[in-house]
């Protein structure tokens, strides 16, 4: 096969062996539903991480609110659930557009701020958000909102059991890590690296940096948004606490230590934080609580002291690679080989 | 009016603790121009250490803040040291944000662990008797803790002028490679900047024991506050941060009395960022 | 002049009442290669930060092909067909030096439409500013000489036909010199006019076709190298007077 080194080919068959494995778990696990809830659990949180990853990671946007965009998500779907009776999966769709709306009309502004100030806005804004859902009678202010139970239905997205939730949570993680390696590889994805690495370059070849982050999180706020409408439906309640700024952190932190600068990256750190976590929260959490955070919190800094470029930063032989799509590089190989 | 007046006192009073809070998140970011994002974590940790030393020694909480202060100083040297210099050497933004954001989750978590989620007070003699100033009320602990404040507060002004270390701690902040130049060893400064940004807060922390419930998660909005108080009143100037922390003080305690309690954290956070966003277009249209 | 691409018209710079460049007007011929020099401080990089958009202009106007382009921003540029470097050279650090161009490809006239037309518009860049070979080394890890052939190269995968280059040639020993000048030439006979701010005269007198001096802000001389250098003012400003006094 020409143009597809011995490592392409042996990733794709990683690649394939690992979606026929995910596919069959339920086959064994479906009476276990703690650990299906694990795996959900990896699957939503390693989701909002790269929905994080598209702002932080490639376009160096450091925003500690995403969490608000999730639980915005949540509550205009539930509302519309519950309020005027809608559709749970048309409710989703239009609580991702409705969301994406907001992020990119209430947010613009803010990108004017760069570095730390823009960090700071970020986490005002999700508190701001949070603040007003409390205060806000018909969301049901602090105490939240309950969706209805009844019977299973997938058009109602209601499952007694939790095997569908672990295929739909499945489909979301696969569907966002396709659409972030095509946006990676993409020009969108090199507008927003560019912007990343100096915004005064990528304004001087023509790329408008306001607009390409405005997009990033838009996008991003999407993605949020469709975690949060999932999150809702999958535990049929939600309340404010959800925009905690502590969600933020907790999203932000598998893109962290799997590698930022990876597309993959949250998949690994949050495949391995929240085993970890879930783990120790099973088996120590009655007599210690927050020992799960305390690792969360160790690993991160373990990470970042002697792995500054992540987990996956282990493997790239190149520094290089630690930034970008290892097939750029090969197939610049072959070029210069033809 | 009374009740407008004594909103004014207490608003000053908590000013006043956003203003250490700020002043000392100020020094770090003026010398290394990274946030600490675990500052309110540090205010935890220096009351649980008051809380500590009160209740298992005995130790009058006013007593003990050299001790606290010594005591957060060690823990910021130490972070500082192991942490934080190695990680500046990767001038990545972004690894040295969560660096300090995963000191505050490993804290409060310990604290977690260590002393429960229960809501823990101290009380002490004179904890319930009041002064009376005029037409206002205030507790004896206030207004120790608002006169220990002022006097910190000078202390520190007065440190940064007029010592040598103060003085190197400026020319650090104002031209890193300069200092290093006239022989300054930028490496200690970061550590004693650290350490006295840590021993500030947690001398607030001592300060707010004697009227505040301690517990795991008490920094948190100590922490943010800390930060708007920098940002407002410029990143680098500890004047600024002065002001912005009274001022922040004052508008907190106003507008839970004129637009309702509940509203008072939206207030404070949309007014946050107006500010941040105006400045920013006004700096902008400067250029 | 014939044929002017671009024409500054009394431009004015003012920074918190401080005049760093007042009235200052020329024109740059197009296909030529065009030269501003100066002493530290004379207003050089202030003039070409407003001509290339960066900032605005206090006073005055700037035409491109008879266009006015005064208040455009720096992103309309590229579509215009006007690219530029950076003095303090900016690399993408953590992006392989083919990365550093490939957004040129995607964003400038070549306008790419996939990966793999930007990389090949990129490795042909590479190719000509003579980077091929590290093509693969992360930006950060360069020396001086490729990050400045680097910054040509990012500007020229635009497809300009108006280059303005920053201090090209700052930092650089005299082979490496040689080399630059070199290729600046070579992308000159490609068609591209080009407008260069340079310290080292002789870069200057061997490339350029026209020279404008700046001191104070304010030009004070414009013509050929050989008449420029023997102005009795610009020889003043650069040299001093014999009582080292100074008058501007």
């Amino acid at each position: 096969m020409k143009g597809l080194s011995q490592y392409t080919i042996r990733k794709r068959i990683a690649m394939a062996l690992l979606m026929i494995l995910l596919l069959a778990i339920p086959l064994f696990l479906s009476g276990k539903p703690y650990l299906m809830n694990v795996f959900i659990l990896i699957f939503y949180t390693s989701t909002m991480s790269m929905a994080w990853n598209l702002l932080g990671g490639m376009t160096g946007q450091n925003s500690l609110g995403h969490a608000a965009y999730m639980g915005l998500g949540a509550y205009v779907a539930s509302l519309f659930v519950t309020k005027a009776g809608m559709n749970p999966w048309l409710a989703m769709v239009l609580s991702v557009v409705i969301v994406g709306g907001i992020a990119g009309v209430v947010f613009y502004p803010c990108f004017l701020l760069k570095g730390p100030y823009f960090t700071l806005v970020t986490i005002a804004f999700g508190e701001t958000i949070r603040q007003f859902v409390i205060n806000w009678d018909f969301a049901g202010k602090a105490t939240g909102i309950s969706l209805p139970f009844g019977a299973q239905s997938f058009a109602e997205f209601r499952f007694m059991s939790k095997v569908p939730y672990y295929y739909i949570g499945l489909a979301m993680i696969v569907g966002v890590y396709i659409l972030m390696k095509i946006i990676s590889r993409s020009k969108f994805g090199f507008a927003l690296r560019t912007i990343r690495e100096d915004e005064d370059v990528a304004a001087a070849i023509g790329i408008k940096p306001m607009r390409y982050k405005v997009y990033a999180l838009i996008v991003s706020a999407m993605i949020a948004a469709m975690v949060g409408s999932f999150y809702a439906y999958y535990n049929r309640y939600i309340d404010p606490d959800l925009m905690l700024q502590t969600y933020s952190v907790e999203f932000v932190l598998p893109a962290i230590v799997g590698g930022a600068a990876f597309v993959e990256g949250p998949l690994v750190g949050g495949a391995i934080l929240i085993t970890l976590s879930e783990f120790l929260r099973n088996e120590f959490g009655a007599i210690l609580p927050g020992i799960n955070l305390i690792l969360y919190a160790v690993v991160l800094l373990v990470v970042i002291r002697f792995r500054p470029v992540g987990l996956l930063g282990w493997y790239s032989q190149s520094k290089a690679k630690a930034f970008v799509d290892t097939k750029i590089l090969k197939k610049t190989d072959a070029d210069k080989e033809a | 009016m009374e009740i407008f007046l004594q909103a004014c006192v207490n608003g000053l009073l908590i000013g006043g603790f956003y203003s250490l809070m700020g002043m000392g998140q100020n020094i770090i970011f003026g010398v290394m121009k990274i946030i600490n994002f675990c500052h309110g974590e540090m205010l935890m940790i220096g009351m649980y250490l008051t809380f500590v030393f009160n209740t298992f020694f005995g130790i009058d909480p006013y007593l003990s803040i050299p001790l606290v202060a010594l005591c957060m100083f060690g823990l910021g040297a130490l972070i500082q040291h192991t942490l934080i210099t190695p990680s500046l050497g990767t001038k990545s933004f972004t690894n040295l944000l969560f660096l300090t954001v995963g000191l505050g989750i490993l804290f409060q978590n310990l604290a977690l662990v260590i002393f429960s989620p229960n809501y823990r007070t101290i009380t002490t003699s004179y904890s319930s008797i009041t002064v009376h100033l005029g037409p206002v009320t205030m507790a004896l602990p206030k207004l120790i803790s608002f006169i220990a404040l002022i006097i910190i507060t000078i202390a520190l002004f007065w440190f940064l002028k007029y010592t040598s270390t103060g003085k190197k701690i400026r020319a650090v902040s104002q031209n890193p490679i300069g200092a290093e130049v006239v022989g300054i060893n930028s490496k200690r400064i970061y550590i004693i900047t650290y350490g006295l940004g840590c021993a500030l807060a947690g001398v607030a922390g001592a300060l707010l024991t004697l009227f505040y419930m301690v517990y795991p998660m008490v920094g948190s909005s100590f922490g943010f506050k800390a930060l708007i108080v920098v940002v407002v009143g410029g990143f680098g100037s500890i004047q600024g941060a002065f002001c912005a922390g009274i001022f922040l003080g004052l508008l907190e305690t106003l507008s839970s009395l004129i637009v309702g309690p509940t509203y008072r954290d939206l207030t404070v956070f949309v007014t946050f960022i107006v500010i941040l966003v105006v400045r920013q277009i006004i700096i902008l249209r400067r250029r | 002049m014939d044929n002017p691409i671009i024409e500054v018209k009394n431009i004015t710079k003012n920074f918190k009442g401080l005049k760093a460049v007042s009235d200052v007007s020329f024109q740059i011929e197009e296909g030529k290669i065009t030269g501003m020099i100066g002493p530290n401080g004379a207003g050089k990089s202030t003039t070409f930060n407003m001509i290339c958009g960066y900032y605005p202009a206090s006073e005055g106007h700037i035409f491109y092909k008879g266009q006015e382009i005064t208040h455009k921003k720096a992103y309309d540029y590229t579509n215009m067909g006007i690219a530029r470097t950076f003095q303090i050279m900016k690399p993408l650090g953590n992006l392989p030096v083919v990365d550093n161009v490939v957004p040129s490809a995607f964003f400038g006239r070549y306008g790419a439409k996939s990966l793999k037309e930007a990389r090949e518009i990129a490795l042909e860049v590479l190719e000509f500013t003579g980077l091929y070979a590290k093509r693969n080394v992360l930006a950060k890890d360069m020396g001086t000489p490729d990050q400045k052939r680097l910054e040509m190269a990012r500007a020229l995968a635009t497809k300009p036909e108006m280059l303005f280059l920053d201090e090209n040639m700052a930092g650089l020993n005299p082979a490496e010199t040689e080399e630059a000048i070199a290729l600046i030439r070579r992308i000159n006979d490609s068609g591209v006019t080009i407008f260069l701010i340079e310290h080292i005269m002789k870069a200057v007198v061997s490339l350029c076709e026209r020279v404008i001096v700046l001191h104070h802000g304010e030009k004070i001389a414009e013509g050929t190298p050989e008449e420029v250098m023997n102005d009795p003012y610009v020889m003043e400003v650069y040299l001093g007077t014999k009582g080292g006094h100074n008058n501007a």
